[in-house]
């Protein structure tokens, strides 16, 4: 390996051991978007203060997320010999006098204890790998969160970092995309294409300079995935993005974060920078003549933009409307030239495939989807959080048993797989697995990781107002069939909520369904999906809604509440009716 | 009502972009950062250091939903629009509040104390529903606490 690599990892591991080694106590907080809106911040302020007033020579620093967001902040706390570690859940401010209490007493704390996650399991804490939201998941890419300072580069060098990249350095450009492509690993973003023949379009083109695009926009609300991994263990996209410059000789990289993340923002752009100290970016990257300038760039607020054209457009410092293709991005993209786009995700694989080959990397799942895949899970569930699966698991699983089931006592009513254009299916389809083929034998797609439950208290028309709406307001309004359809399609519904359906709204549904498919780009082609996936298995409540003038769920406020209705929510219409 | 800065001002603020370098969204925020919203004048000035036209400025500006054209108000509120807050009673939330403040989405207050607009999900929808005030999460709201973290504000917190 790179002689300059090979001392940064030893200096990274030498001081990484002597942490370990100090005999001081080391308190974890997870700090990520979703634990400090859980208190995390003054959590670990409170940690420090009690440390230091109690006199606990302890060390007190930050980690990622374990995926466990609705039990943030986790707190992880190894003892001062260094032979037991756990992790606590649920450390909310007002918690923090009983964690130090314990210890200062040098004993654990089993009430808000997950599992032991070093040394044996105690009489009171299980390991947290038998605890049942771990058990299944294989954390390769979310190996390091809650382990590591996603601020500190040591720490993911220390780890295996930049080992991949070590590798990729030794290998031709077409080896590089060969051990890509042997993996299997398709893209994170929604689409699936195998992501060793992107490389391969780049590393074909003629014209220069190339680009490099990582889409960090996830505008899927739901899905935060992309979220988790920037803030817990930034260095790792970094990592794939300095592959896939070496397997396609591109030259400049751009990080689009959407707005809405300014603490992955705030953390990519330091794990950059870092990353140029050490000269693993920039000029002449570690003596060996080859450049690569890394740029992170931040959104302003357009799920369009989450369009690979439209991403281009908007960095370009237009207004972000998805481009007619072709031509491709591999043709003339940014500024014209050739340019790979690819999800945070995916690039985030490479590194484990070059450090391990594609054959281990491949190897970890049945189905015919490769790898592990990151989901989030959200609506009516018990459990909101982020886990790592190796593709092939149903919906079921992550539903009943990573989601901890339903959270009222209403029956499951369906799922939307992954974003507003992946279309929503009935409780039925819950045996599904989680794989690409059944979402697209339905004309939809599985999306990028965000899936959403909900109960019998959720109205089919509400919800497909909702997703319409948001693709209506998402419109970048270039195409009449999708700014014009889906403004159509809001119309028709509103109509529908508030008691004025008619017959012919179904037609005319159906024909909208119809146009809609003309629009450029896939957020327009995929608009009326949820109405269209919908139709098939709720029709009966849209005749309900347009002919009864019914609305089971009692949500819509022009109609008579039906069956679910006085179960639901508190909704002032039923109680009037009362 | 906040002044306009002065030309001056804003192009010393502007001065380390570069035309075609990608630089109108990062010279847009850097603008936003600095006064808390995008001023006219400001439209222009960028649109001279980048070596473009105010249209193009303007257009992008108008596009992107988190640029400002008006400063902001004391407590800028966020109202998620998400599918988990929608399902755990999101609208009711938005209702309570703008009964409460007593004006509608991308409207402020006549005093400029309060804000409100609409948020993207963030992923942060275990606390749903959910508000962010001042780009902080209030969580696990009902129509109950969201009128009474207002009044809180409104009564100085
Ligand atoms: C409206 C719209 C929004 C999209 N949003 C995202 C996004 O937030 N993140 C993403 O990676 N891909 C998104 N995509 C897909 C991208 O266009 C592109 O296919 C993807 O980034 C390719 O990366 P991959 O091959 O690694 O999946 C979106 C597509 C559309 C039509
Ligand atoms: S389909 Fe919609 S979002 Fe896509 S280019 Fe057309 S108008 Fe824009
Ligand atoms: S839906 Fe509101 S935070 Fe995700």
């Amino acid at each position: 390996m790179n002689a300059r690599l090979q001392k940064l990892i030893a200096d990274a591991r030498a001081a990484w051991q002597a942490e370990q080694a100090s005999g001081r106590v080391r308190i974890r907080v997870t700090l990520d978007t979703s634990s400090i809106a859980r208190g995390a911040e003054e959590t670990l302020a409170r940690l420090r203060e009690a440390a230091a007033s109690r006199k606990i020579d302890a060390d007190v620093g930050i980690t990622g997320s374990w995926g466990f967001c609705w039990l943030e902040p986790c707190v992880s706390v190894r003892s001062a010999a260094g032979t037991h570690a756990v992790l606590y859940g649920n450390v909310t401010p007002d918690r923090v006098d009983e964690l130090i209490e314990a210890i200062a007493a040098g004993r654990d704390l089993p009430s808000l204890a997950l599992g032991v996650i070093e040394g044996n399991a105690t009489p009171e804490i299980p390991l947290l790998e038998d605890h049942p939201f771990m058990k299944g998941q294989v954390r390769r890419l979310m190996a390091n969160l809650g382990r590591t300072d996603p601020e500190n580069i040591d720490h993911y060098l220390a780890h295996g970092g930049y080992e991949g990249f070590g590798k990729a350095l030794e290998m031709d450009a077409e080896a590089i995309v060969k051990e890509v492509l042997d993996s299997g690993l398709g893209g994170r973003g929604g689409g699936g294409f195998p992501t060793g023949r992107k490389w391969d379009f780049l590393r074909n083109a003629t014209a220069s300079p190339r680009y490099l695009i990582c889409n960090a926009d996830e505008g899927d609300p739901g899905a935060w995935v992309n979220r988790i991994l920037m803030e817990g263990d930034p260095h790792l996209i970094i990592e794939g993005m300095l592959i896939a410059a070496l397997a396609s000789h591109a030259d400049e990289g751009y990080i689009y974060i959407r707005y809405e993340y300014p603490l992955a923002f705030e953390r990519m752009k330091k794990a950059v920078a870092q990353a140029y100290e050490k000269g693993l970016l920039g000029k002449d990257i570690l003596g060996t003549g080859k450049n690569f300038e890394l740029i992170v760039f931040l959104g302003a607020g357009a799920y369009v933009c989450g369009e690979e054209t439209g991403l281009i457009n908007s960095i370009d410092g237009y207004r972000g409307m998805p481009r007619i293709k072709p031509p491709f991005p591999a043709q003339a993209g940014l500024w014209n030239k050739p340019t790979n786009v690819n999800n945070v995700e995916s690039y985030a694989n490479a590194p484990l495939i070059l450090r391990n080959g594609a054959q281990w990397w491949s190897s970890v799942s049945d189905a015919k989807e490769k790898g592990t895949k990151m989901f989030t899970f959200s609506g009516h569930v018990k459990q909101a959080g982020c886990i790592e699966i190796p593709f092939g698991p149903k919906v079921r699983t992550l539903l009943e048993q990573y989601a901890g089931g339903l959270s009222g006592d209403l029956p499951l009513k369906g799922f939307q797989p992954g974003g507003p254009l992946s279309g929503v299916l009935p409780a039925s389809d819950i045996d599904l697995t989680l794989t690409l083929d059944p979402y697209r034998e339905r004309g939809m797609f599985l999306g990028s990781g965000g899936v959403v439950f909900f109960d019998q208290s959720a109205c089919i028309v509400d919800l497909c107002l909702f997703f319409l709406g948001f693709c209506e307001d998402e419109s970048c309004g270039r195409c009449t069939t999708c700014h014009g359809g889906t403004q159509r399609a809001v119309e028709i519904l509103r109509r529908i909520a508030a008691g004025g359906g008619r017959d012919a709204d179904l037609d005319n549904f159906e024909k909208l369904i119809g146009t809609l498919v003309w629009s450029n780009c896939l957020h327009g082609q995929f608009a009326m999906t949820s109405i269209k996936t919908s139709l098939k298995t709720f029709r009966d409540e849209y005749v309900e809604h347009i002919v009864d003038k019914v609305c089971r769920a009692g949500v819509c406020k022009g109609l008579m509440p039906g069956r679910w209705a006085r179960r639901a929510a508190p909704q002032p219409a039923a109680a009037a009716a009362d | 009502m906040a002044a306009e800065p002065g030309l001056q001002e804003l192009r010393e603020l502007v001065a380390e972009f570069q035309p075609g370098r990608g630089h109108v969204l990062p010279a847009l925020h850097k603008v936003q950062h600095t006064y808390g919203w995008v001023p006219r004048a400001a439209i222009e000035v960028i649109a001279r250091q980048l070596n473009t036209t105010p249209a193009l400025i303007y257009g992008a500006v108008t596009f992107y939903s988190d640029f400002r054209t008006h400063p902001p108000a004391t407590y800028e509120v966020a109202w998620c629009c998400g599918p988990a807050c929608r399902l755990r009673g999101g609208e009711a939330i938005r209702e309570a509040i703008q009964d409460e403040l007593g004006i509608g989405l991308d409207e402020q207050t006549p005093d400029h104390r309060f804000g409100l607009h609409v948020g993207q999900c963030n992923g942060t929808c275990h606390e749903a529903p959910q508000i962010w005030v001042n780009g902080r999460v209030r969580g696990n709201l009902t129509p109950e606490s969201a009128r009474d973290l207002i009044r809180s504000l409104r009564d100085g917190e």
